[in-house]
């Protein structure tokens, strides 16, 4: 029983990778409140952590060529202890996809439609993720190119208009803030985008070449890395101390942008490129949610599965009270919830694989 | 709601299954091979039978006679679609004269084969035995010879009718390049593309479709470039097809395509010789309809929209410049009222303060929201280019002197329109004219990013585009992606995309259609200085 028939290429694979982590870039700034303007350090002390990590991920995944996280749990854990697993690992993934709908509506909300119901936001956002899902992980991924480059473009071109605004002494003093500040601020940076990529076990599987998997999500990782280094950079440089204190520094630093009268206020820029780069985020956490369920509810096939989950993931969505008990619960428990699933869990595995020397 | 229209027409399908089931059962199935009614021995009784079947057309003639020794026959034919002056000198004349004057050899020609040998000075003659073929060959144009005693038929080559002749194409002209186009006649068409291509690898292969019209319709591919599973899926489709008539190659675009519920099309269709004949040679099959000048090619994808055949024929650089002004005019005649529309509804704060101030002085004393403005305007504009289109060439005039008046300066000094909003609607339609070929998929983005726009301004434009990219991604033409080379990217097929490589760059067919046969020409083409080495042969020669 195969639920998913599409093939991806290793560099759709790679530029997959690389706009799941451009999806999180406005979420970065969750670690601001501790790293300051360390946050750069954090940025690229997370994404050298998060290597190795991924490279258990990988390793996991070519062990068990053609079989996806839920499927090594089973062969890892037992078929019930596996399927225990897997459930939490599926409401984990349906956790983060209403989280990353609630934060795109409340984004729109606070910057854009001050009057329109949160609930319009994220069914329209929502629907057009179920449609890339429905569509398949291969339509997905053929997709990720552009929107990666498009992404790209618009970090560089706001970062060579804002060139004159920038200054580098808002960098200095490095490093100055105690260590275990750097270390919360360097485990949410992991959490948020970097560990993620754990859910790419679900679509490594259906990679067309298995030999270079280990290079393409590794490259991706830089991509969204270095992509997210020229966005961190340019916010800290541009506002300074006040990146520390704003929502949503992308937007205030783009809002300096004035070229002679003429190209100015191009916030809608960044709104665009959230809502492109989200996407391919989303879509890819919705789409396991989705497979993982026909998994574990042994359809035939998951599209069946796709509306409702995303009701369910938008009602859920509904709960969150407000952006600041959002930010909260981003900032201080989820990363240390999600340490188990993207730390303990896998390593756990990768252990049993080599005690039980698995697969036999 | 498309899963609704797909189970009605499922229904529909159903019906129509039981009721063919229902004719098959009463024996009159227009679809059902019958075993074809053998022609008798006695003229007679052939043509009463004949008679029977078309002999009460007024264009049907049926000329009987006899020669040599009394041997009697009878020449079918319509009168319309032969040549005449052709039966007359090389069918009748041979038959009556020369049979006479030659008494004593006639006497032993009563075998039809005979006749076909000796007598008949046509090229093409077919034997045929059956009433069903003789009257398809009759309908066809071919003359029918029949004769006493003997139960079968020659069908004698003398289609002649009259054609267009071969004229500058009305769709896409060029400045540089061949101004012939294709005509309604099949054979004219084949004609042209095989005089492009000289080449016995250029296989034209035919096929009837419709079975009452009867049309003929041509698969044209390069053997050796094209891929055979994709010639094996063509003429799947086309085999596919039951149906009672085919007038048009755009009957066959909407039996064959792979997405029919899709705004793009995903099969191109092309007016002109040296284009298809491109397209041949990258390794695409065109199909040709009797009876249109539009001849289709597949597989599509929609890169192709956006190339003419003069990019080819000018120079690199210019041709690279007017692709992307194509790109920027396709996306212009898109997003350019969806964004007016965004900005002046939702996001005033992004326009710069003085035009933001010019604009909303132009646009006081406007009853409408920006909205209303935008598809009334859209609506009127479609309205008058379809008028432009229909009417009668003497009422032109009409419309444009009325059409100025609505869209322009009347409209707005009445009151009933902003002017920022004209120059918008303006720009749209001169831009939605430059990319003709996805011209119809452009109107119905523009409209729909209209209403997207005015329900939640740039966000909406922005979910709605990603939608029309997962539906553009998801697509495939025949089994190729429909946006390659772009998605998936394939860097080598970049060069015949936003820019136009110089020809001698392109040495590769695009991977995804021509893999085959991939190499195009040798990899060192480049034009250069004469080296040393020649330089000197030449000295010697002076």
């Amino acid at each position: 029983m195969k639920l998913e028939k599409g093939e991806i290429s290793s560099s759709q694979l790679m530029f997959l990778v690389g706009g799941f982590i451009q999806g999180s870039l406005l979420t970065l700034a969750f670690a601001k409140d501790a790293t300051k303007h360390d946050l750069w350090l954090a940025l690229i002390a997370a994404l050298m952590m998060s290597l190795p990590l991924a490279l258990v991920y990988i390793t996991l995944a070519l062990k068990f060529p053609g079989q996806n996280l839920f499927q090594i749990n089973d062969a890892v854990f037992g078929p019930y202890l596996g399927k225990l697993v897997s459930f939490q690992y599926i409401m984990l993934f349906l956790m983060i996809v209403s989280s990353n709908l609630w934060f795109a509506g409340d984004f729109f909300l606070t910057f854009f439609f001050p009057e329109t119901p949160i609930i319009v936001i994220m069914i329209m956002f929502a629907f057009i993720c179920a449609w890339g899902v429905r569509a398949g992980i291969e339509v997905i991924a053929r997709m990720s190119i552009i929107l990666v480059l498009f992404t790209i473009l618009i970090a560089l071109t706001t970062f060579i208009l804002l060139l004159n605004e920038m200054k580098f002494s808002n960098f200095l003093p490095i490093f100055d803030i105690p260590i275990h500040d750097f270390i919360q601020g360097t485990n949410i940076m992991m959490a948020i985008p970097f560990n993620e990529v754990i859910i790419f076990m679900m679509v490594i599987p259906y990679a067309n070449k298995m030999k270079q998997v280990k290079t393409s999500v590794l490259y991706g990782l830089m991509i969204g890395g270095i992509t997210s280094l020229i966005v961190v950079i340019r916010n800290t440089a541009v506002l300074g101390p006040l990146a520390d204190i704003v929502v949503s520094p992308s937007m205030e630093a783009v809002r300096l942008i004035d070229l002679g009268e003429i190209i100015e206020r191009l916030e809608a820029l960044v709104g665009i490129g959230l809502i492109l780069s989200m996407f391919l985020k989303v879509s890819v956490f919705y789409y396991a949610t989705v497979l993982g369920m026909a998994q574990l509810l042994k359809l035939r096939s998951y599209v069946p599965l796709v509306i409702p989950v995303g009701i369910i993931g938008i009602t859920l969505a509904l709960t969150n009270e407000s952006s600041i008990q959002f930010t909260y619960t981003a900032m201080n428990t989820y990363p240390i919830f999600s340490l188990s699933f993207y730390i303990v869990l896998p390593l756990i595995s990768l252990l049993i694989v080599k005690i039980r020397k698995l697969p036999k | 709601m498309i899963s609704y229209i797909l189970k009605k027409l499922r229904y529909l399908k159903l019906l129509n299954v039981n009721y063919a089931d229902d004719q098959k059962k009463q024996g009159t199935s227009e679809y059902g091979q019958s075993t074809p009614i053998k022609l008798s021995q006695s003229l007679e009784k052939n043509l009463i039978a004949i008679r029977n079947l078309i002999g009460n057309n007024f264009d049907v003639i049926i000329r009987e006679f006899s020669f040599g020794d009394h041997i009697n026959v009878a020449l079918i034919f319509l009168s319309g679609m032969t040549d005449q002056s052709m039966i007359n000198e090389n069918i009748m004349k041979p038959l009556m004269s020369e049979s006479h004057s030659s008494q004593n050899e006639t006497l032993k020609i009563k075998d039809i084969a005979q006749i076909k040998a000796r007598i008949l000075s046509v090229g093409g003659v077919n034997q045929y035995s059956s009433y069903d073929e003789i009257i398809d060959g009759c309908l066809s144009g071919q003359s029918i010879l029949l004769l006493d005693e003997c139960n079968e038929a020659l069908a004698i080559m003398t289609t002649n009718w009259k054609s267009r002749a071969v004229e500058e194409p009305k769709t896409e002209s060029v400045v540089r390049g061949p101004r012939e186009g294709f005509t309604e006649s099949l054979l004219t068409n084949t004609t042209l593309i095989r005089r492009k291509i000289m080449s016995p690898d250029l296989k034209i292969e035919s096929m009837k479709l419709g079975s009452r019209t009867k049309t003929n319709v041509c698969i044209a591919y390069i053997q050796g470039i094209a891929n055979p599973l994709l010639i094996e899926e063509i003429k799947r489709r086309l085999n596919r097809i039951k149906t009672d008539s085919i007038l048009e190659s755009g009957y066959v675009e909407q039996f064959i395509e792979d997405a029919p519920f899709s705004i793009f099309s995903t099969v191109a269709n092309s007016e002109k010789p040296d284009a298809v004949a491109a397209k041949i040679l990258e390794g695409r099959a065109a199909i040709l309809v009797d009876g249109t000048p539009f001849v289709l090619s597949v597989p599509m994808v929609l890169i192709e929209s956006f190339q003419s055949s003069e990019d080819y024929y000018s120079r690199p650089f210019f041709a690279s410049l007017i692709r992307s002004i194509r790109f920027l005019a396709y996306f212009i005649s898109i997003f350019a009222p969806s964004s007016y529309v965004a900005l002046t509804t939702f996001h005033q704060e992004l326009i710069p303060t003085p035009l933001l101030f010019s604009m909303a002085g132009a646009q006081e004393g406007v009853p409408f929201p920006a909205v209303m403005e935008a598809i009334m305007m859209g609506i009127i504009f479609e309205i008058l280019r379809e008028a432009g289109v229909r009417l009668p060439r003497p009422v032109g005039q009409a419309v444009s002197i009325v059409g100025a008046l609505v869209i322009g300066e009347s409209a707005v000094t009445a009151g009933l329109i902003g002017a920022p909003m004209v120059i918008v609607v303006a720009l749209t339609a001169v831009s939605s004219f430059v990319v003709s070929a996805q011209s119809d998929s452009g109107g119905v983005l523009r409209i729909t990013f209209v209403i997207l726009a005015g329900f939640i301004g740039i966000y909406g434009i922005v979910i709605g585009q990603l939608g029309v990219f997962i539906h553009l991604a998801s697509l495939r033409s025949f089994g190729t992606p429909y946006l390659s080379p772009l998605a998936p990217l394939s860097i080598r097929d970049l060069k015949d995309t936003i820019i136009r490589a110089p020809i001698w760059a392109m040495f590769t067919r695009p991977r995804t259609i021509g893999w085959h046969d991939p190499e195009r020409q040798e990899f060192r083409l480049k034009p250069s200085s004469p080296s040393e080495e020649t330089k000197e042969q030449n000295k010697a020669v002076r």
